[in-house]
């Protein structure tokens, strides 16, 4: 695996973040073009993610979550998250991060916390991610370092499952 | 030995930053002010002294000036900022300071990492405050 310096990563991305803020102006527009960037970002990246990781097929969304949390994250950004809060049926879960190699050094300026949602990229990345492999999910922060909060946790939700449609049939 | 003020001045000689350290009246902190403004003088002087040919640049620059109850100290950055310290009796050792402005300069460097603070502008980073604190305070 090739590895970049995570200094560089940080100051690139939170460049893009302070530009877009004083581009739009609006934090709403900003939280919104971040999920829209991450999404195509991560309908590219499953695709080295599947084949860099080789993993089998996951079982359940169970599974997924937890291949996201502990491969995927640490294929990508070098950190492990943990999946809990799972509700009843199953389909919802938390990713808990304890450390952000995206937030380091990140301070918000007065009146963006609680708006700001600076890693919204991420949720873009696994929301396009998911999406390649048929899982719908929404994805958001419900917590942030940036805000002030102990941890990061990302609201993971599964809404549907698409159908494994292959591109020929079988009776050809 | 402690420290009574640290201070960050900017490359056109701005105040970026100064903190009394032990509570001080609105008077002791414009004295503040006026005994870094003072050191400025005295740390251009010895950086125009120092650059001759062949000799490398030291960033810490030792002591400014004495007054009668503390002396200055200075740290000069290779991008021009300035770092000042105005400590009390007894004096303290030259490897002591330079590994507090060593600190000093680290939490800098954090602070103008994050996108959002402006090259220039006045710091008002809460994580600053406290980084300073942890190290005028463990001396």
């Amino acid at each position: 695996m090739e590895t970049m310096n995570a200094e560089i990563f940080t100051l690139t991305y939170g460049s893009m973040v302070r530009q877009l803020l004083v581009d739009t102006e609006d934090v709403e527009e900003v939280n919104k073009q971040l999920d829209k960037m991450g999404y195509n970002i991560g309908v590219r990246l499953i695709d080295e993610f599947l084949a860099k990781s080789k993993i089998n097929k996951c079982v359940d969304f169970r599974d997924s979550a937890e291949k996201l949390a502990k491969v995927g994250f640490k294929m990508f950004l070098n950190t492990t998250a943990s999946v809990t809060s799972w509700n009843a049926e199953g389909t919802e879960c938390s990713l808990i991060l304890e450390d952000n190699p995206m937030t380091d050094f990140v301070e918000l300026p007065e009146g963006c916390s609680r708006k700001l949602r600076y890693c919204n990229l991420l949720c873009g990345v696994i929301r396009g991610a998911l999406r390649m492999v048929n899982l719908n999910v929404s994805c958001n922060f419900v917590q942030d370092v940036l805000w002030d909060d102990p941890v990061s946790e990302l609201r993971l939700k599964l809404i549907s499952t698409g159908a494994e449609n292959y591109p020929f049939k079988d009776d050809d | 030995m402690t420290i009574t003020c640290a201070a960050v001045v900017g490359r056109a000689n701005n105040p970026l930053y100064l903190e009394a350290c032990k509570p001080a009246s609105d008077e002791e902190v414009l004295k503040y002010h006026y005994v870094v403004h003072c050191a400025l003088d005295t740390v251009e002087e010895k950086v125009a002294l120092r650059t001759q040919p062949g000799e490398i640049a030291d960033s810490y620059l030792g002591m400014l000036y004495p007054t009668e109850d503390h002396k200055v100290y200075g740290y000069v950055s290779n991008t021009s900022i300035k770092f000042i310290f105005v400590v009390e009796e007894p004096a303290p050792k030259d490897e002591d300071m330079r590994a507090l402005f060593k600190r000093f300069h680290a939490a800098f460097i954090d602070v103008v990492s994050n996108p959002f603070y402006e090259i220039g502008q006045p710091i008002t980073s809460t994580s600053f405050d406290a980084s300073v604190r942890t190290i005028v305070t463990t001396v």
